[in-house]
């Protein structure tokens, strides 16, 4: 047995919050996602549909120069439906956004086999996953609530406090029905990310889920003479849950208490397949 | 806080598969080698020693810390995998940056002690390349810096010599032998048999998922007693020696050295072989040296596990 001097010193300086580390990981996938030109250009482009919705709000409250273009002021309408549209629309883009930026968050860890590294500091799997969602949750906010309450904002300012406080909850719509497509995004994304190594297959299958899924969900309706077959369309069910939370009057089969029921077992089964997948080791039979 | 790395009846299953079975061990400071085939249990061990899987039963702690504490644990441990595990596109600066970032330190702390470590492994120059780049050995050099970054107390390394050119793997051996030096663990699996003999001061033989032998390989070696000890007597008289030694009942077999200047002797009663020596010096056989020749770890692998996988 060796003699040994014992002159080892651990590192004794400050630490960062524990609940802050999380971040590390997310500072680094949202610097290598805007790496990619079309990456960036296309988060660009997410903007001007905002940029138009803000142009009509101006419109609507520029009475005199719509008189001007011969422009009835009631054709342009700031109200739950002008939010559901810029809802629809963003949905669609924060849609194509993670289907281009989500399969590349952890697919390459895991092709990689990088998770131990990840696993052998003071770091959790939920951290870890919660730092890699936190790139889409905080990219697509960007694209959905938070121009979509800037926009309320700026009509508020327009319109008055009484209309501010009438509609107020719109505002509470915005953000939720957003957050709802965060999350169910998110974790869609990254479940496929974690099964599907190959970053482009995993893109496409997260369209596959959302186009095959509606597809199939008609096929069903179709072939079995029943309306259960919305539940694979994750698409319908969104819209069901949005149009539940902006007050659209519009037949649905399906309702919103029963989309948000599926929802929630769509994030719950992507939960799953993702814990099952982001772990220290791997065992192969 | 208790001063080993114990293991109380530890088993690990994966399904059906066996990782380890009823393992006990009390691993002490300094180097100690895990040792043993492919499939024997190594890396599922070292992914038990750092937490990173739970054990199906059993108990472990490092240092006194249990392994599922690892606010506590990964302050004390660093850890190497055996595989080419890095994330795309960073470079070997940002590889030891960012991982110490995500283990808590401040980033100006952060960034002194990225190059610290990666100045211990002399990878200054290559630091601002992609890891990607790097050459295996580089690799391997790169992947010990993010085990060492932090300054842990148990550095466990999973094959890191592998890959290395004979001077890296004297400069990493240095390194790991000036960190048992400071006092810390470090738990190295390696196939490379005569390196971990030269290096280590415990050897833990897995075969199968069970510990065969723990300990130091001269103790280890005593301990085997189907196998006659060997022994490398360098005299002027071989031939007498050896006929001399025959006449007792302990000796098994005696070949003379092909220099001619030596007898190779199996013995099965190591202390009266040694006493008889002293007998026959006294009569005036000429003996140069008595050296042990199977206590190393080839040897004890060898009897104990069998002579596949072994790289000389």
């Amino acid at each position: 047995m060796a003699v040994y001097r014992r002159s080892y010193k651990p590192y004794s300086g400050t630490l960062t919050a524990p609940w802050s580390r999380f971040l590390v990981l997310f500072r680094y996938s949202r610097r290598t996602l805007f790496r990619s030109k079309l990456q960036t250009g296309f988060f660009v482009a997410c903007f001007f549909y905002p940029i138009a919705c803000l142009v009509m709000i101006y419109l609507a409250h520029s009475i005199g120069f719509l008189a001007k273009i011969g422009i009835p002021p009631s054709l342009i309408s700031i109200d739950n439906m002008f939010f559901f549209r810029f809802m629809s629309v963003q949905g669609v883009l924060a849609f194509l956004m993670t289907a281009f930026a989500g399969p590349g968050l952890i697919s390459p860890d895991l092709a990689n086999g990088a998770l131990p590294l990840y696993f052998c500091r003071p770091f959790s799997r939920a951290e870890y996953v919660l730092g890699k969602s936190s790139v889409l949750a905080i990219l697509l906010s960007e694209i959905t609530w938070v121009p979509g309450v800037i926009l309320f904002l700026i009509q508020a300012s327009f319109a008055g406090a009484s209309w501010t406080w009438e509609n107020l909850w719109i505002a509470g719509s915005l953000i939720l029905g957003s957050l709802i497509w965060i999350a169910i995004l998110s974790m869609l994304a990254m479940a496929l990310s974690a099964w599907v190594k190959w970053r482009v297959v995993a893109g496409a299958l997260l369209l596959a889920v959302m186009f095959f899924g509606a597809g199939f969900a008609q096929a069903i309706n179709a072939v079995l003479r029943v309306d259960a077959g919305h539940f694979f369309d994750v698409g319908y069910l969104v819209a069901s849950v949005w149009m539940g939370l902006f007050k659209v009057d519009a037949e649905r089969v399906i309702s919103a208490s029963q989309a948000w029921m599926a929802l929630l077992v769509y994030s719950a089964v992507c939960l799953w397949l993702l814990m099952r997948k982001v772990r220290a080791y791997e065992v192969i039979q | 806080m208790s001063d080993r790395i114990v293991f109380e009846d530890v088993s690990k299953f994966y399904g059906e598969i066996l990782g380890v079975n009823k393992v006990n061990l009390s691993i002490p400071p300094g180097i100690t080698s895990l040792v043993g085939p492919n499939g024997s249990g190594k890396t599922t061990l070292m992914n038990l020693m750092t937490g990173l899987v739970k054990p199906s039963r059993g108990r472990i702690e490092v240092l006194g810390i249990a392994t599922d504490d690892p606010e506590k644990m990964f302050r004390l441990v660093g850890y190497s995998t055996q595989f080419d595990a890095f994330p795309k596109g960073l470079t070997g600066f940002q590889f030891i940056y960012s991982y110490l970032c995500i283990a808590g330190m401040p980033a100006p702390e952060a960034e002194r002690t990225a190059w610290q470590a990666i100045e211990r492994v002399n990878l200054v120059d290559a630091a601002s390349r992609k890891v990607a780049a790097y050459s295996k050995g580089m690799r391997q050099r790169i992947r010990l810096a993010q085990a060492l970054a932090h300054n842990p107390k148990v550095l466990v390394l999973d094959e890191p010599l592998n890959g290395l050119d004979p001077l890296a793997r004297a400069e990493m051996i240095a390194l790991f032998r000036a960190s048992a030096a400071e006092g810390c663990y470090v738990i190295i699996s390696s196939h490379i048999l005569h390196e971990v003999d030269v290096i280590s001061d415990q050897v833990i033989l897995l075969s199968n998922g069970y510990v065969v032998a723990e300990g130091q390989i001269q103790t280890v070696r005593n301990e085997i007693q189907e196998h006659p000890t060997q022994i490398l007597v360098r005299c002027d008289r071989p031939r007498d020696l050896a006929a001399r030694l025959f006449q007792s009942e302990y000796m098994i077999e005696a070949s003379i050295h092909k220099d001619g200047r030596g007898v190779l002797l199996k013995t099965r009663d190591a202390d009266r072989f040694y006493l008889a020596m002293n007998e026959l010096a006294l009569d005036g056989i000429q003996i140069e040296s008595i050296a042990p020749a199977d206590d190393d770890v080839l040897s004890v692998y060898e009897y104990l596990i069998g002579n596949e996988e072994v790289v000389r």
